[in-house]
């Protein structure tokens, strides 16, 4: 373990008050500072495609299977040998040098909150211990700077903090930007007409009148929490930096639209900005992948377009910025859906077969890893699990997804346990 | 080694006194480290009694080594040992590496688990002994003396430990522990050098792995000593002063806890701080016992009484409110894991059922054991109810006219049938966490750690769930299908399906939809089952095995039934357990203060399992009402309840506190009185996994553990508390400060130092100092509206830490 850990002897920790098998608050101080050493600078992105999305209609189309399986799609080639995707995302296409196609991901919760609980923490559900998802790990890790949040949820949260604790949940910003209206951030933005100063005047105010502890502030976790905390929650509300992340106002009426001028367009542009300003985890949602009937109407003339644009220009910006390569990237949703189309022209839940993508870090573009078979009813061989996908996008950030945490089970938990790093999609 | 243990001057063995009970009966075999001192010895080790312990020892059979389940260097043990079968065939297996054999009896030296941990050849777990030691010896004498398994594992009976106490004087000394293995069939061994030995605490007391411990501070904690499937401790103190037990001024002791607390305190040398001013009780109690803020009016009358004995008056008044009953109820649904996302369907109406049924028997002070009864027995149907009148009845729950109430029910399904408890195993788990506070999860894949349960035990009492069933019951199905059919209900599989909200409507409206039932199925035959090593019970094949359950759990010595509620309790009057965390009762987590838990837990069944009269006891105690200024004895102290330590008020209480400390004037009792309303109360389950809830860490009641619940101050809180809309909205839209902005503008005069003070009352529940009233009177003097300063008063004082903590 990190060499940090071991400067500050058990009684120093007791004095500052270790307490009880849970991550205490000083447990936390100290793993901060110890974090910071081992920090890659990585920030992680992840794009989830809520509801299911099919994976034979969009990363793993099967042209010569029978017409009631391969649906209506065709696919298109791309700019990388041999890989072929979607008709219905050309510009995807022309960038399949950025990102690695990962087929043949197998599970069998088609359930969306267990299918979602599994994709997002790398480990199968059980009522025994409650596993983290992807950005709490990464926030407790690898912190932000002290006026930012480390892990932002745009929208509502994608799954929770786990055994790590509240203290490593997102900030979730409660809605999406929506094109053209003002974009209120829970917590960040200020309300209507309070201004920074008048925020600071409050605050002088509070300084002046919570005196309750002066004198015994170090002497429990709560009270010097408390105090931490609050004065981060002022730095970061009044911080230009952060302020300024959250301010899509501040870009280009080009670059708005290169986004899209649609929720999610300007979704991934927030995360852009967050991942620019430094925050180290973004998730991000496009919904509406749960489609039972009207499949292909649905992706064709909607989804597939607005994912195709905003996950291009996601692509180009941070490229362009030079940020792809200190940035992981995840695209993915719970399950797959079913290989035959029924009778509503919809596809139902399939959890046996699934698809994701991968980009920036180390991440080998251009490539396609795994597949299923003739009709994409499983994978081919074993496959791999949502575990492995974990550990993958875990490597990619720099943690080491063997990494064992003092859970408030009692017992060590290993932060992905049964998967292992596929290593044909890392360099 | 009996010479180790000679008193030093500074050292205190109370514990000495049971030496002479063991010591002169029965022969004592002496260590393994005598018996295999030298190497021609003619001693036949066993496989149980000291080649598995050894390894334990060694750590060979940790997770981190060879008890890895996937084994290390292609050589695996059961973790933490006591699958004799497999660790026998592992170790008499062939090793994979061409190193040779692990047991080599031919030539026992050439044996790679007598060359591998004395480094003869390479071993990445490093060098374990030296060549020529007496545990070198005990390996190769098993080796070459047959190197035999186990036929049939010998039962431990007990270890007995010397010193059972230890209480260190200022000097650090140290001292060598004593350990003999009690069997069943009455042999004793002095079992020291092959025992595993932890500290809970360190930066109290060390020990190594011969068992001798040292005094490195301060303070109390335990040594824990394992071997075979035995875990004993060993209190272990140190006074905090350097004057323990005999100088320390006698404490008063007012109540029977404090008496033991007292006890405790004076092994300790600590003083413990004053008692709480008056108003910090009240905020205190109303919070524990109500989940709720005092109002103003509440303060100042509380402040005001004269009478000495008003605090026990509060106590009981706080009892007998229904926010006692809301709130306990919602504590009760935490730890029996009522959750609206993982009911079999309906999951907000079912919880909601789940809860009032509590929270009806809170209010009329039902004994524990009956409520916890009308859970762990509980059927779908009535005795001798018919399919029919029972699908009508749960129908008639949900009737828009006059429906049936569903508290008045003798029981309470819902427990059992939940998504997540459809296997025994799930069942038994949650049952134990529930109800008994331990933790078997562990021996779900190997020995408990830290408890005598082996996968064993843990099989058999998952088995007894084997027949508790959440579906259609056999003799049932017609019915069922044929309701299924009226009401459009498609059913999937022979179990039946979930009643969707499509369907609820036709109960709503007055008629029988098709209900699932919770019944107790017929086993293949009947079971002869080892109850938590407590006893056999035997099963017929129609027999209800949870009456032989909580059969067992109604019995006063009972370990844990009892003992888990009392701590569970009391942990959530104070910021830790008697024994913590409080859902994890086992032999290495010992209570802090034994004494006081026996004593709880004995007069709380004998008492009838009276939860007010345990809420009395621990909130009129000394202990309780202590302030949280520390001494000079005491800061250091957070495990013997010698002052108070803050602790941040849960999520319901925030939420609701929030709206109350706003409220106008005519809302006040409202938004105290509705529960349906509140957090603490029915809008628990509606809440469940919205923003706030998370940030201030309500339990998702997903998974078994009272760790879900998380009072911890967060970055994330501070930024909801100082720039939520939530909060803004409350400030912006308060009734109270509309109030006094209406008063502004119609020109009345306002007293301004009578708001400052409403103001504290509203959220910090004490009137403010002068000093305190100045510095408000000097912000709204600088602002452009009173209603504004107003405003600007109520932030910053729910932003203090004094509001969002319960000191």
């Amino acid at each position: 373990m990190a060499s940090s850990t071991t400067l500050l002897s058990r009684r120093q920790l007791l004095k500052i008050g270790v307490l009880g098998n849970g991550l205490s608050l000083s447990n936390y101080l100290r793993l901060n500072a110890a974090a910071a050493k081992q920090d890659t600078g990585r920030s992680a992105i992840l794009v989830f495609l809520g509801g299911g999305p099919s994976h034979q209609d969009t990363f793993d189309l099967k042209p010569n299977a029978p017409s009631e399986y391969r649906g209506q799609f065709a696919p298109i080639a791309t700019s990388a040998a041999g890989v072929e995707i979607c008709e219905h995302m050309p510009r995807l296409a022309r960038r399949a040098g950025k990102y690695a196609v990962l087929r043949g991901i197998t599970h069998n919760l088609a359930a969306h909150g267990l299918g979602t609980r599994y994709l997002m923490t790398g480990n199968r559900p059980t009522p025994v211990v409650n596993y983290p998802m992807y950005g709490s790990v990464v926030s407790r890790e690898f912190p932000a700077p002290e006026d930012l949040p480390s892990f932002v949820s745009i929208d509502r949260p994608v799954e929770g903090p786990g055994y790590l604790g509240p203290e490593y949940g997102p900030l979730s910003t409660g809605e999406k930007p929506r094109y053209g209206q003002p974009f209120r951030v829970r917590g960040i933005t200020l309300g209507d007409g309070l201004t920074v100063d008048k925020y600071q005047s409050r605050r002088e105010l509070l300084t002046d009148i919570d005196t309750a502890f002066d004198g015994f502030r170090q002497l429990d976790d709560s009270v010097r929490g408390l105090d931490r905390f609050s004065e981060q929650a002022y730095r970061i509300i009044s911080s230009p930096r952060a302020r300024d992340a959250f301010e899509l106002s501040r870009e280009s009426e080009r670059e708005v639209a290169r986004f899209g001028r649609h929720d999610f367009g300007q979704s991934m542009l927030l995360t852009t900005r967050l991942v620019e300003a430094g925050v180290r985890f973004v998730t991000v949602l496009l919904e509406g992948w749960d489609t039972h009937a009207d499949n292909f109407n649905t992706l064709g003339r909607e989804l597939l377009p607005r994912f195709d644009q905003s996950m291009s220009a996601l692509l180009d910006r941070l490229d362009e910025q030079g940020r792809l390569d200190s940035t992981s990237i995840l695209v993915t949703g719970e399950f797959g859906r079913t290989p035959k189309v029924n009778n509503k022209s919809g596809r139902d839940h399939w959890a046996r077969a699934m698809c994701a993508l991968m980009a920036g870090g180390d991440v080998v573009g251009g490539r396609v890893t795994g597949a299923t078979d003739q009709k994409a009813e499983g994978p081919v061989s074993d496959g791999y699990t949502p575990d492995d996908l974990a550990a993958t996008f875990f490597q990619n950030i720099g943690i080491d997804p063997k990494t064992e945490y003092e859970a408030n089970v009692g017992r060590p938990i290993t932060l992905v346990r049964d998967g292992e790093t596929i290593p044909e999609v890392l360099s | 080694m009996q010479t180790d243990i000679s008193t030093s001057a500074v050292c205190l063995f109370v514990g000495m006194l049971s030496t002479a009970t063991f010591a002169a009966a029965e022969v004592t075999a002496p260590p393994a480290s005598e018996r295999f001192a030298r190497a021609d010895t003619e001693e036949v080790p066993g496989f149980q009694q000291h080649v598995v312990p050894l390894l334990g020892r060694l750590g060979c059979n940790g997770r981190a080594c060879h008890g890895s389940f996937q084994g290390r260097g292609g050589f695996r043990l059961s973790l933490f040992g006591y699958d004799f079968k497999m660790d026998h065939a592992a170790l008499t297996g062939r090793a994979t590496s061409k190193d040779g054999l692990r047991v080599n009896q031919e030539s026992p030296g050439e044996s790679l688990i007598v060359r591998k941990p004395s480094m003869d050849v390479d071993h990445e777990g490093g060098q374990r002994f030296v060549a020529g030691s007496w545990e070198h010896h005990l390996l190769m004498r098993w080796v070459a003396s047959g190197n035999l398994g186990v036929e049939r594992p010998r039962e431990l009976k007990t270890l007995k430990i010397e010193p059972s106490e230890i209480v260190f004087g200022d000097k650090a000394v140290s001292v060598q522990l004593r350990v003999v293995a009690v069997w069943q069939d009455g042999t004793r061994e002095d079992v020291t050098g092959l025992c595993r030995f932890r500290t809970n605490d360190d930066a109290i007391v060390t020990v190594d792995r011969e068992g001798r411990l040292h005094s490195t501070g301060h303070g109390d904690t335990h040594v824990i000593a394992f071997y075979d499937n035995g875990v004993k401790a060993v209190p272990v103190m140190r006074g905090m002063s350097g004057q323990a037990e005999t100088k320390s001024a006698p404490l008063s002791a007012t109540t029977e806890v404090d008496g033991f607390i007292s006890a405790k305190l004076r092994k300790l040398g600590i003083a413990p701080s004053a008692i709480c001013s008056d108003a910090e009780f009240l905020r205190r109690a109303s919070i524990d016992l109500t989940g709720t803020l005092p109002t103003p009016d509440e303060v100042e009358q509380f402040l005001a009484d004269p009478s000495s004995d008003k605090r026990h008056q509060k106590i009981d008044a706080l009892l007998g409110r229904p926010a006692y009953a809301a709130w306990w109820a919602n504590k009760l649904c935490d730890f029996t894991g009522c959750n609206p996302n993982r009911q079999a369907e309906l999951g907000q109406e079912t919880s909601l059922q789940w809860y009032t049924w509590i929270y009806d028997r809170l209010g009329r002070n039902v004994p524990y054991d009956e409520l916890i009864e009308g859970i762990v027995l509980a059927k779908g149907r009535h005795e001798g109810q018919s399919y029919d009148d029972y699908a009508a009845e749960r129908s008639a729950y949900f009737r828009d006219e006059s429906p049936i109430d569903f508290t008045r029910r003798e029981t309470m399904p819902h427990y059992w049938s939940r998504q997540t408890q459809q296997k025994p195993e799930e069942k038994a788990l949650a049952f134990a966490h529930s109800f008994l506070g331990i933790r078997l999860q562990c021996a779900q894949c190997h020995k408990h750690p830290f408890a005598p349960w082996t996968q064993e035990d843990f099989k058999q009492f998952a088995a007894f769930f084997n027949n508790i069933q959440y579906g259609v019951a056999p003799g049932a199905k017609e019915r069922y299908r044929e309701l299924a059919n009226q009401v459009g209900l498609s059913i999937r599989g022979k179990n039946g399906s979930p009643v969707r909200r499509d369907v609820l409507k036709h109960a709503r409206a007055g008629r029988t939809v098709p209900w699932r039932e919770l019944y107790v199925s017929e086993r293949s035959g009947p079971a002869s089952l080892d109850l938590l090593r407590t006893g056999i019970v035997e099963l017929g094949p129609k027999s209800d095995s949870r009456i032989a359950i909580m059969g067992w759990m109604n019995e006063a010595d009972n370990p844990w039934f009892a003992r888990a509620f009392v701590n569970r309790v009391w942990a959530s009057y104070f910021h830790i357990g008697i024994v913590d965390p409080p859902d994890d009762l086992n032999p290495a987590n010992p209570p802090s203060n034994p004494e006081l838990l026996d004593w709880l837990a004995a007069s709380f069944v004998d008492r009838n399992y009276d939860m007010k009269w345990l809420h009395r006891q621990i909130v009129a105690s000394q202990a309780y009402q202590r302030s949280w200024k520390p001494n000079d004895t005491n800061r250091e102290d957070r495990r013997n309840f010698s002052r108070a330590i803050p602790r941040r008020i849960p999520a319901e209480v925030v939420y609701d506190g929030l709206k109350q400390a706003v409220a106008g004037s005519d809302q006040l009792d409202e938004v105290r009185n509705d529960l349906t309303r509140r957090a603490i109360g029915h809008l628990s389950m509606r809440l469940a996994g919205t923003y706030s809830m998370q940030v201030f860490g309500k339990p998702d009641r997903a998974v078994n553990c009272d760790c879900e619940r998380v009072n911890q101050p967060t970055l994330l809180q501070s930024v909801f508390l100082q720039n939520d809309p939530l909060v803004e909205q409350r400030i912006n839209e308060s009734g109270w400060i509309q109030e006094i902005a209406d008063s502004e503008r119609a020109g009345n005069k306002v007293d301004r130092s009578k708001l400052i003070r409403a103001a504290w009352l509203r959220t910090v529940n004490r009137p403010p100092s002068a000093e305190e009233t100045e510095k408000a009177e000097k912000h709204l003097a600088g602002v452009d509206s009173l209603s504004e300063g107003m405003r600007d008063l109520v932030w910053a004082l729910i932003n203090t830490k004094e509001f969002i903590l319960n000191q």
